[in-house]
Parts: structure tokens; C-alpha cells; sequence
């Protein structure tokens, strides 16, 4: 259907991800599901195509792409792979954006290209055991050292944790400065005292790696202070408000993966002598699922496109993570329904949806924080 | 002299569900049959050097397609677009590419797709080239230049045929023949930082509106009818091993086995 906000280069990044997704992604896709395994040999196919970049500058190897394009690559990746679809958005959004938005030049050459070329993978290190939605609430120091920070840190539910190499890690350098005493430090693994948990065993997006990472007594250097010190927050809400953008592709994605199975399913089966698609109950969820999912397209796109054009878009951009992630989770839901028993065996593509959808609901900001950041801005009358 | 190949392609409507369709920028693709055509371009390119031209007659939205092409790295993109051209015939899309690849001499190398995966006529190929005077080859496979000329190769059922020409020369590339490379994002990303596509217009070719289109075109396409396909069941009796004789014996008396 034609929509406002896409026009030619962003049909192409379109056909082109779903092109190089159908052949090299979709064959796995359930496997690496099942097995929790994540698919190095497809980002390896991936990453001379610039998906590791895809909004990085192109002169440090990035693709250089707007944000609607952006929102439709991670869209059609996540279609095939919640889980692929979830490690590039946060890879993209809140690890390689922020270097680029906050680094210093010497910091965005030395970062940007291994992660823009895929050659390392990134990660955003928030939240705590006892720090979560309440980000504030985090324990983790980087206490200055000399040209050093030392930094202990205990990090959990890290998205990529169990494959990335660069990590953005929010720790407070100034203990005693309550909010304005948290920084970002970017730490390598390979540092000394830098430690990878065990893989999470989650319910879904079961092919990327979370895992917990902690440092003790790791020594960073002071070059890999992001931004200034007490800066932590702002530079977190920056890479959380486009963060949201790709997550709400990414739930978008999936969206329309299961609204098209149910589609296809509705088609073929046949009950009381039609096909189901015949029957009204199974058309007031086929029409329920495809306004869910157009709704939640215009909106991703919508808030795209305001950033691409330096428009202030945090209550759009909220919006549509809020709204995209229900409609994820109502879409699947229903595509369970309407495949009936088949629906919830593996042997069919649907409850993995279903169980991909479920988290969307809950990182990078919960459904509840999101109604927060969004009845604020509308009682401020914004 | 630098090589100079020539990949005609074409932008073709994905789904028609009444017969002939609305060419709409989401209905609308590259012809798949075209990729091998540039990728074999843009191969013959890395070997022996040169540049790759794409051009396409159509309406607006194969703007699209050619977009495709400089994304997959062919170093210029012309669309020939013109109003009067909707409903041009084969042979008239022949007579138009031509003109515009004379515009474009000198050249090497004139590749196209076999077909269409919207008019399926695999007519425009060989009649452009017949059109241009050139020696023409379908369903290539394979080439290489020689000391004088060009060895190229296609199959013929189980056979390999090994053919000789002398430039310039065009072909149909087998759809087998190429794996088209993938498109990557930063390729997009630059297409789409300049203009991208040149357009030109039957009055710089030099044709008048009345050689072309619907009324120019000797052809045309009288009516549509989708094939009705009578669904019959045959029900084979017996024991699991009778039934496979028995299946066996009816698919070799209809000569799709043995």
C-alpha cells in the first residue's frame, strides 16, 4: 500500500534487506531460535553490506542512511529474526549513535569503524539486579584514578552481552553527585577484570546472546570517557529516544510477520466446509491485526522522519515504541488464535512471535515508563 | 579504448491479479531476469576495465529500478520517458532503445535479461540488436576476450556451445548464468545523495511521437483471459505397492518419467 514517508531510496533499503533476508536468515531463523545460538555467519555476510552502520558516517564506514530507512532495514531484518532484528537496532542505536553523537573525533575514529564495519559488536551496560526502569538506582562506580577510572560494575540482561566488544558502561564517577554524577566509559572486553556472564535462557529473542557483564577493579582508560563526567543520564536518554525508533521496527517487524502468516493460514484452511478466511470471527482479527500493525507503521516512520529533520520527536518516538509493542503483542496474539492448535507447536513460525513479541513490551523502557514520558510531554503541552 | 558495456533493463510490475496491472512505485520492481545482465556487466568490468551504462524506457517509476543498478555499482543510470511511449509493443521498445543506444556510442557490449517477469515475450533483446546491426547471441553463459574477439559460450540442452564474435555484440545472459551481487546500504545511501538517474525524452532521441506508443506499435495486446485449470482427482486403488506400480505406469505413459 502507498504511505506517506517512504518514497524511492527507502523501497529500495526495503527490497534490498529483504532480499539478502529471505536467502541468508530465513532458512535459520527457527534453528537459532531453538538452539539459542547466535548466527555469526550471517552477520558475517551482513556486515560488508553495512548493516553494522547503517547510520554511521560513511566517512568512518558507516552507510550514511536516514532514519527511515534505518527503521524500515531493522523492520524487514525483523520480520525474518526478532532476535537479529533486536542485536542491530541496539547496535545501531544505542551504541554506535551514541560515539558518534558524543564521542570526540579521536574517539569516533578509533570506535566507529570496527563497529560500523561489524567487525566488533556493541552494547549499552544500564541496568543492575537492583537498577532496571529506576535507572538511577545504579550502584556501579568508575571512581577517577589518575588518567584511569577503576570501575566495578555489575551489569545484567545486557542485549549482545555475550558477543560484544565494545560496551557502554553507565557508572557513577562522582558517588556523592546523586544523578549528576553518573558517566558513560567505554570498556573493551579483553581488559583485565572485564567479565562475561552466562547466557541468559530467555522465552524469547533466544538467538542473541544476553548475559550479564561485570568489571572488577578494571582499569579504563580516561580517553574512554563518553561526553563529561556527571553526563551519564543525558547521553542514556539521547540513545534511548532513538533506540526506541528501531525497537519499534523491530516490534513492527515482527507485527507483520505474523499478520501475513495469519493471513496466508486464514487462506488455506478450511473448517465447516471454507476456509477460515470465510469466517467473520477469524475476519475481526484479521482486521484488527492489519489496523494494529498500518497504525503502528505510520507512527515508527512519522517519528523517523522528524528526526531526520532535527524536529523534536521524544513523544513521538515514545509513542510509537509504546504503541508498536502492544500492537506486537495483540498481533501475535491473535495469529496464535487464529492458527488454532498448529499455532502453538514449533512447527510453525507463529508462537515464535508470539514469544518475541512478549519483551518488546519491556526494554528500553517499559510500556509503563513510556505513558510516563508521554503524559509528561502532554500535560506540559507539548 | 576503455570498455563501454551497455545493460538494457527494464522495471516490471510484481503482482497483476486482474491481468494487466497499475504501475505503482510499491507494485513496481526490477526485472529479476535483469541481475544476471548487470551482474555479468559489472564482472566484465572488474576484469578488463571500463564503465556500465543502464538504460530503460518507462514510465516514472522505474526510476526505481535503475536506482537498483547504480546501487549494485553500473557507473551511469538513463531513463527514456516520455508519455507517448505508454503502450509501446515490443518492437517499438526495440526501435527507442536503440536510438538511445546509439546516443551512447561508442559501446562494446549490449546486455539484456532473457525476458520479463511482466510480458514474458523475450522479444526486445534480439530485436534491439537486430534493429542496430548487431551480431547477437541468446542465453549467454560465459565470455572472455581474446587476442581478436570475443569467445563466448551458452548451452544448448546438454550441450556446451563455444561460440566466436567479434565486437561490439549483444546477448540475452542466461538467468542461471550470474549470481547477482547483494545491494549494500551504503551504495543506497549515495545513489540517493545526488540525482541519481538521467532522463531523456523523445525529442532528444530524435523520434516522433507518432512512431511510438500505442498507435505507433504494429502489435498489441487484444484481450487478457486467465487459464482455467480443470482440477481433477484420481483416486488409485490397492495395496501401498500397487498403488506406486500404478503411479509409476502413469506418469511414465504421460511422459514426465522415463
Amino acid at each position: 500500500m502507498s504511505e506517506p514517508f517512504i518514497e524511492d531510496k527507502q523501497r529500495l533499503v526495503r527490497r534490498s534487506v529483504r532480499a539478502f533476508c529471505e536467502k541468508e536468515l530465513r532458512p535459520i531463523a527457527a534453528d537459532i531460535d531453538k538452539e539459542a545460538r547466535f548466527p555469526w555467519e550471517v552477520v558475517e555476510k551482513m556486515a560488508p553490506l553495512g548493516y553494522f552502520g547503517m547510520q554511521a558516517p560513511r566517512e568512518l564506514g558507516g552507510a550514511g542512511l536516514d532514519t527511515v530507512s534505518y527503521a524500515v532495514a531493522i523492520e524487514e531484518i525483523s520480520r525474518v529474526s526478532g532476535s537479529m532484528g533486536l542485536c542491530l537496532s541496539v547496535h545501531n542505536s544505542v551504541a554506535v549513535y551514541p560515539i558518534c553523537a558524543f564521542g570526540t573525533p579521536e574517539q569516533q575514529k578509533r570506535w566507529v569503524p570496527p563497529l560500523a564495519g561489524g567487525r566488533k559488536i556493541g552494547a549499552f551496560c544500564l541496568t543492575e539486579p537492583n537498577a532496571g526502569s529506576d535507572a538511577s538506582g545504579i550502584t556501579s562506580t568508575a571512581i577517577p584514578d589518575g588518567d584511569h577510572f577503576l570501575v566495578n560494575a555489575n551489569k545484567v540482561l545486557v542485549t549482545n552481552g555475550g558477543v560484544a566488544d565494545i560496551c557502554l558502561i553507565f557508572a557513577r564517577t562522582d558517588p556523592a553527585a546523586g544523578n549528576r554524577g553518573i558517566s558513560v566509559v567505554v570498556a573493551e572486553r579483553g581488559t583485565p577484570g572485564f567479565v562475561v556472564g552466562d547466557l541468559e535462557d530467555l522465552c524469547g529473542m533466544r538467538a542473541n546472546p544476553v548475559s550479564s557483564i561485570r568489571l572488577y577493579d578494571c582499569r579504563i582508560p580516561g580517553e574512554n570517557l563518553l561526553h563529561k563526567p556527571g553526563m551519564g543520564l543525558h547521553v542514556g536518554l539521547a540513545a534511548l529516544d532513538t533506540g526506541r525508533i528501531g525497537i519499534g521496527a523491530q516490534a513492527l517487524g515482527i507485527a507483520r510477520a505474523a499478520l501475513e502468516e495469519s493471513v496466508r493460514y486464514a487462506n488455506q484452511r478450511h473448517q465447516f466446509g471454507a476456509p477460515l478466511a470465510r469466517h467473520q470471527a477469524v475476519q475481526m482479527m484479521i482486521a484488527d491485526m492489519a489496523v494494529q500493525v498500518d497504525a503502528a507503521r505510520l507512527m515508527v516512520y512519522r517519528a523517523a522522519w522528524l528526526k531526520d529533520r532535527g524536529l523534536p520527536f521524544t513523544k513521538e518516538a515514545a509513542q510509537a515504541k509504546l504503541f508498536a509493542a502492544e500492537a506486537a503483542g495483540k498481533v501475535t496474539d491473535m495469529a496464535v488464535q487464529i492458527h488454532g492448535g498448529y499455532g502453538y507447536s514449533k512447527a510453525y513460525a507463529v508462537e515464535r512471535y508470539y514469544r518475541d513479541a512478549r519483551v518488546t513490551r519491556i526494554y528500553e523502557g517499559t510500556s509503563e515508563i513510556h505513558r510516563m514520558v508521554i503524559a509528561r510531554e502532554t500535560l506540559q503541552g507539548k | 579504448m576503455p570498455l563501454h558495456i551497455i545493460v538494457c533493463i527494464k522495471s516490471v510490475v510484481r503482482e497483476a491479479s486482474g491481468g494487466a496491472a497499475l504501475r505503482t512505485p510499491e507494485n513496481s520492481e526490477l526485472n529479476p531476469f535483469d541481475r544476471p545482465a548487470l551482474e555479468a556487466a559489472l564482472r566484465v568490468r572488474e576484469e578488463l576495465g571500463g564503465s556500465v551504462t543502464a538504460l530503460s524506457m518507462g514510465p516514472r517509476t522505474a526510476a526505481e529500478a535503475l536506482g537498483e543498478a547504480l546501487a549494485m555499482g553500473v557507473d551511469q543510470a538513463i531513463l527514456i520517458s516520455d508519455r507517448a511511449l505508454a503502450g509501446s509493443d515490443t518492437l517499438v521498445t526495440a526501435a527507442v532503445l536503440a536510438r538511445g543506444i546509439e546516443k551512447l556510442a561508442p559501446f562494446d557490449l549490449v546486455f539484456f535479461g532473457t525476458r520479463t517477469a511482466d510480458s514474458d515475450t523475450g522479444q526486445v533483446g534480439p530485436q534491439t540488436a537486430l534493429l542496430l546491426g548487431l551480431p547477437f547471441l541468446s542465453k549467454v553463459k560465459e565470455m572472455s576476450r581474446g587476442e581478436d574477439g570475443w569467445k563466448v559460450m551458452r548451452t544448448m540442452d546438454d550441450w556446451e556451445e563455444d561460440w566466436e564474435v567479434q565486437g561490439p555484440w549483444a546477448a540475452t545472459i542466461h538467468g542461471a548464468a550470474f549470481e547477482a551481487r547483494p545491494v549494500g546500504l551504503a551504495a543506497i545511501s549515495r545513489v540517493y545523495d545526488g540525482s541519481a538517474v538521467q532522463e531523456w525524452s523523445l525529442r532528444e532521441l530524435g523520434i516522433s511521437p507518432d512512431a511510438v506508443g500505442l498507435s505507433g506499435s504494429p502489435t498489441r495486446v487484444a484481450s487478457m483471459e486467465k487459464i482455467k485449470r480443470a482440477r481433477t482427482c484420481l483416486m488409485l486403488e490397492g495395496e501401498p505397492r500397487e498403488q506406486v506400480k500404478s503411479l509409476l505406469q502413469r506418469l511414465d505413459d504421460a511422459g514426465v518419467i522415463g
